[in-house]
């Protein structure tokens, strides 16, 4: 499978640091400037962006189906915060571990195929969970959703989303930092190895297949953190998680941010979703010929995304 | 007699899968392309015959002919325009660039035809129902699944017995070795792409008469396709349509026979089993590691 | 907003649970800022534009013209205005649209939304905030059940009313012998639990009952089922809505269904669907509705100012009822000198009023269900449509208290 066009940027140690200091700030200020449940929002999906990088920018695999997990790590989540009472980070773990879990069937069929196939594959599981998250209806509630799920964290309220946001930014971090420990360890230069060169990889006696399967996992766990969140951020679960324009969403936010960088599905989060909000504030409501148009620009042009051409702007200066 | 009736429906619901899967698959075989804007073509097909009706008061008859050949115009006009840009990078680029593309189409169709369906009835002589010996059959439904059968034979003739068609399917087949014999592969793409196009733009005017003209008609559609082709196996055109025509069947036998939830889950159900036992699908090849 | 914290500071408050934001305070005047704010909120770009949409915003831009009209310099204020926004039939949207309504464009009442799931998610948001909720669209009765509130009430019609109107009536009717297909989703689950209860009162048998996949583009197994069973059904109840509704439709006359004599009731039916499929192509269908633009003289002279402003659609009855909620929430207002919302609720639970929409009305204390006269309308055949969007032909008025469910005991107010 030939690797999708990029290149580790490697920037220099200071300019690194001082990004993620500026990062955290900004991420810290965030509610005081935007409305609060949209920066809860963009937490979500920016780990949701983040997991699927971690599959297609390290593992070169495409996933098309990651409302999957997202969805049924919400759905997931929201049972264990209505039924058992626990504080939401309990129920926000329960749901990824159920989302890693459903990753591992769906996982061990769809990793039998790469590149196209890939992508084709994840997109039909994901819409038979779809259709069976809509027939299933006593426990999903089908589309009338999951209602009423609970914001408990120790007795605290946490009904306004400007706390909400604070409660859940560590969270959130966790499941950047997992990610990113992911990426540098040696299971992930592993995995670049794999995407890079399969049949070297095989010959050096890594099971390829093993290796997949076990980022597509902890890609899912990830993505049903982002998912968990999402369901206790807005109280309720509805069928839209589980739908595959969920994972298109998703898909786009990466390549938007751009493939390979991991911190650019974050920056493809903060921006669809704030541009998302301002046009359906404003009342516009053709954003799919919005973000759909961008999208296309960003694929015929700037395949790095605006993280990935950011950064290698910043490495051409700092050389210089 | 009533599972003889159940059959022929089945085979008639297939028919849809076969065109799409067919135009997709011919699609792959040539460019390696998965063409996500495959349904959104087909929405576009059947918002052709609409609108050529709703407009301008041309027949269904009509636009039978001219929306697939202006859409495959279209198609060849995309393909020279856009997808060739990216033909030399990882097959996904494309593969993400119709998905945007998707996004785009479906919003400029409901910014003008708003996403309430639109009426279009069968054509005058054709609302009918024909004895086909066996058991009455509504006869458009007759007539599409004669169309379908037509042109997948007219398809496979073209492969197999023109000159056209033996470069395609060397090409499909074997690519390195059909470039590495010289021979031009690349003034086919355009118009292979424009005719996969025209395919489904046609399987699209042929819906509009009996399904909902929307702009979502062929989001929901193109999955089911995609699980089709991996079944069938996305290089094998054959592979393609006998699977089309499959899980048609499957699904109206489950659907008069099976519980509930069983046949809108099966084509996925199959997908999951044809991967587990024959991963390249069950009339595909093995992927050569590249 | 007053969040005016340092981002530290208010990292410890979350982490160390120094309590949550207390309720914004009021001030002395009777109505908070001194103007009332009215919120659409509903689907103005997909599937429910035409039925409610933009217009409705229209709708309630006339009731405030009429309330200050009728009351002049005695009315309550005249400051009063409109808020809209597109929830594109997402819940996540409309949770955000609507809290930000309350919260921060000072809306005192959200009306309409469309969407079960969306419908159902702003009555979460009404009751976390206390602020009044008018809800037209919405279909589910666990808005009057299991997720009843205070502050909200269910205005135009719901899946018991359907049932009760298109079962029952039908079947008293004539219509003995029942096939149903239903969606196989919540909606459908539970449209078909309605129906078999409401035909068996009305004395009919379901023969069968089909789950068909969501979405689908293809009934035809059930149709060539449908002549086949025994007995044979004298109709076939699609509970099918939207798309799939128009799949049904289409197909069920390419099977010629008619002919071979089993007729066609739907579930849930909307004039823009009628107008959508065009009537030839469902004439003689059997359905409920809520309220009708042409069904006399009142309704006509109402249906005409809208047209007048909307550029030639006829009203649908979400239209009417959007005018009517926001109507009556002034008219409570008025009443109440204050927009304070317990005090409005008060106003309004058990009142029973008389307008062109509610007829015979009632605000249930119960459930909030609100009760008004139902319909039971046949399409007309193409040839009897003598203006555009004269569909219906009305059988029979379902009295207001027959017309809905009794109050369930899921709801606790």
């Amino acid at each position: 499978m030939t690797s999708l066009l990029l290149q580790r940027v490697r920037t220099p140690r200071w300019a690194g640091w001082l990004l993620l200091a500026a990062g955290a700030l900004l991420a810290l200020w965030l509610p005081n400037g935007l409305y609060p449940a949209v920066a809860v929002d963009m937490l979500c999906w920016a780990l949701f962006a983040v997991a699927i990088d971690l599959l297609l920018g390290y593992g070169g695999l495409l996933s098309f189906g990651h409302a999957a997990f997202w969805g049924t790590s919400a759905y997931t989540a929201g049972l264990i915060a209505a039924h058992l009472g626990v504080p939401f980070p309990v129920a926000v773990l329960g749901g990824a571990l159920a989302a890693a879990a459903l990753a591992a069937p769906i996982g061990y069929l769809a990793v039998k195929r790469s590149g196209i196939y890939f992508a084709m594959v994840t997109l039909a599981f994901a819409q038979l969970v779809y259709f069976v998250a809509n027939g299933w209806s006593s426990v999903t509630g089908g589309e009338n959703g999951l209602q009423s799920v609970p914001r408990e964290l120790f007795g605290l309220d946490l009904s306004d989303p400007y706390y909400f946001y604070y409660a859940a930014l560590p969270m959130a971090a966790l499941g950047l930092l997992l990610a990113w420990r992911i990426v540098h360890s040696p299971f992930g230069r592993v995995l670049v190895a794999i995407r890079d060169n399969p049949a070297r990889a095989r010959a050096l006696g890594y099971p390829a297949h093993r290796y997949k399967l076990l980022a597509f996992v902890l890609s899912a766990f990830v993505a049903g953190l982002g998912g968990g969140l999402f369901a206790v951020a807005h109280g309720f679960v509805s069928l839209d998680v589980v739908h595959w324009t969920t994972s298109g969403k998703g898909v786009v936010l990466v390549v938007l941010g751009g493939i390979g960088t991991l911190w650019g599905g974050v920056v493809g989060a903060a921006l669809v979703v704030n541009l998302e909000d301002q046009l359906s504030q404003a009342g516009f409501t053709l954003i799919g010929l919005v973000t759909g148009g961008i999208f296309v620009l960003v694929v015929l042009l700037f395949r790095r995304g605006l993280w990935g051409s950011a950064v290698a702007l910043l490495r051409r200066y700092s050389r210089l | 007699m009533g599972f003889l009736t159940q059959t022929f429906n089945g085979l008639v619901g297939g028919s849809f899968y076969a065109l799409l899967a067919l135009g997709l698959a011919v699609i792959f075989g040539m460019l390696r392309v998965v063409n996500f804007a495959h349904g959104a073509f087909y929405m576009l097909g059947a918002f052709g015959a609409y609108v050529l009706l709703a407009e301008a008061g041309i027949s269904f008859w009509w636009a039978l002919l001219a929306v697939p050949v202006v859409l495959g115009l279209l198609g060849i006009l995309l393909e020279r325009t856009l997808i060739r840009r990216l033909s030399a990078l990882d097959p996904l680029y494309n593969f993400l660039l119709t998905f945007g593309l998707t996004l785009m189409l479906q919003d400029v169709v409901k910014s003008r035809y708003g996403s309430q369906s639109n009426p279009y009835g069968a054509p005058a002589g054709l609302r009918g129902t024909v004895d086909l010996g066996l058991f009455d059959f509504p006869a458009y439904r007759v007539f599409v699944f004669g169309v379908a059968v037509l042109l997948c034979v007219g398809v496979w003739w073209l492969l197999t017995r023109t000159r056209v068609g033996t470069v395609v399917r060397a090409a499909t087949e074997r690519p390195e070795l059909t470039r590495a014999l010289g021979i031009d592969v690349g003034r086919w793409i355009a118009p292979v792409f424009g005719f996969g196009v025209a395919l489904a733009a046609l399987a699209g005017v042929l819906a509009a008469p009996m399904r909902a003209v929307n702009p979502l008609m062929g989001a929901d559609l193109i999955i089911g396709v995609f699980a089709v082709v991996v079944i069938g196996g996305l290089g094998s055109v054959f592979g393609s349509v006998a699977a089309g025509f499959g899980i048609g069947l499957l699904q109206a036998w489950s659907e008069a026979y099976g519980p509930g939830l069983l046949a809108q889950t099966l084509i996925f159900l199959v997908m999951a089993l044809v991967l587990l036992f024959r991963p390249a699908g069950l009339f595909g090849r093995e992927e050569l590691p590249t | 907003m007053k969040k005016t914290l340092a981002a530290g500071a208010a990292l410890c408050v979350a982490l160390s649970g120094c309590g949550g934001g207390g309720p914004r305070g009021g001030g002395d005047s009777k109505l908070t800022g001194d103007k009332i704010v009215l919120g659409v909120l509903n689907d103005q770009s997909a599937t429910y534009a035409q039925l409610s949409g933009k217009n409705s915003v229209e709708a309630v831009k006339m009731a405030i013209e009429d309330f200050k009209a009728k009351y002049g310099d005695k009315a309550v204020t005249k400051n009063i205005t409109v808020e809209s926004a597109d929830h594109q039939n997402k819940p996540d949207v409309a949770n955000t649209r609507a809290s930000e309504m309350y919260d921060r464009l000072g809306v005192d009442a959200i009306l309409d939304v469309p969407t079960s799931s969306a419908a159902l998610k702003v009555a979460d948001v009404a009751k976390a905030q206390k602020k009044l909720y008018f809800n037209i669209s919405g279909a589910t009765t666990d808005l009057t059940g299991k997720s009843c509130n205070k502050y909200t009430f269910h205005y135009a019609y719901d899946t018991a009313m359907l049932a009760n109107g298109t079962g029952t009536a039908a079947t008293q009717a004539g219509a003995k012998n029942w096939y149903i297909v239903y969606p196989d989703y919540a909606f459908g689950q539970d449209m078909e639990k309605s129906f078999k209860a409401a035909i068996t009162k009305g004395g009919g048998t379901v023969v069968a009952s089909d789950p068909t996949p969501f979405p689908n583009d293809n009934f035809s197994t059930f149709l060539l089922k449908a002549p086949t069973l025994n007995p044979k059904p004298d109709v076939l109840g699609t509970m099918q809505a939207g798309a799939d509704l128009v799949n049904v439709v289409k197909q069920y006359n390419e099977f010629k269904l008619r002919d071979k004599g089993v007729g066609l009731a739907v579930g849930l039916m909307f004039l823009t669907d009628i107008h959508s499929l065009t009537p030839d192509a469902l004439a003689g269908t059997t359905f409920t509705d809520a309220w009708y633009w042409n069904f006399d003289a009142e309704n006509r002279a109402w249906a005409d100012k809208f047209s007048a402003r909307t550029g030639g659609q006829r009203p649908t009855f979400a239209h009417a009822a959007n005018y009517s909620a926001a109507m009556q929430y002034l008219e409570a207002v008025q009443a109440a000198g204050t927009d304070d919302a317990d005090a409005v609720v008060k106003q309004l639970e058990g009142k029973k009023v008389n307008d062109f929409f509610l007829r015979n009305g009632e605000f249930r204390a119960a459930d909030h269900r609100v009760l008004h006269d139902a319909y039971l309308a046949k399409v007309k055949p193409g040839s009897e449509v003598k203006e555009p969007w004269d569909y219906e032909q009305i059988v029979k008025t379902i009295p207001a208290q027959d017309a809905f469910r009794a109050p369930s005991a899921d709801c606790k107010l």
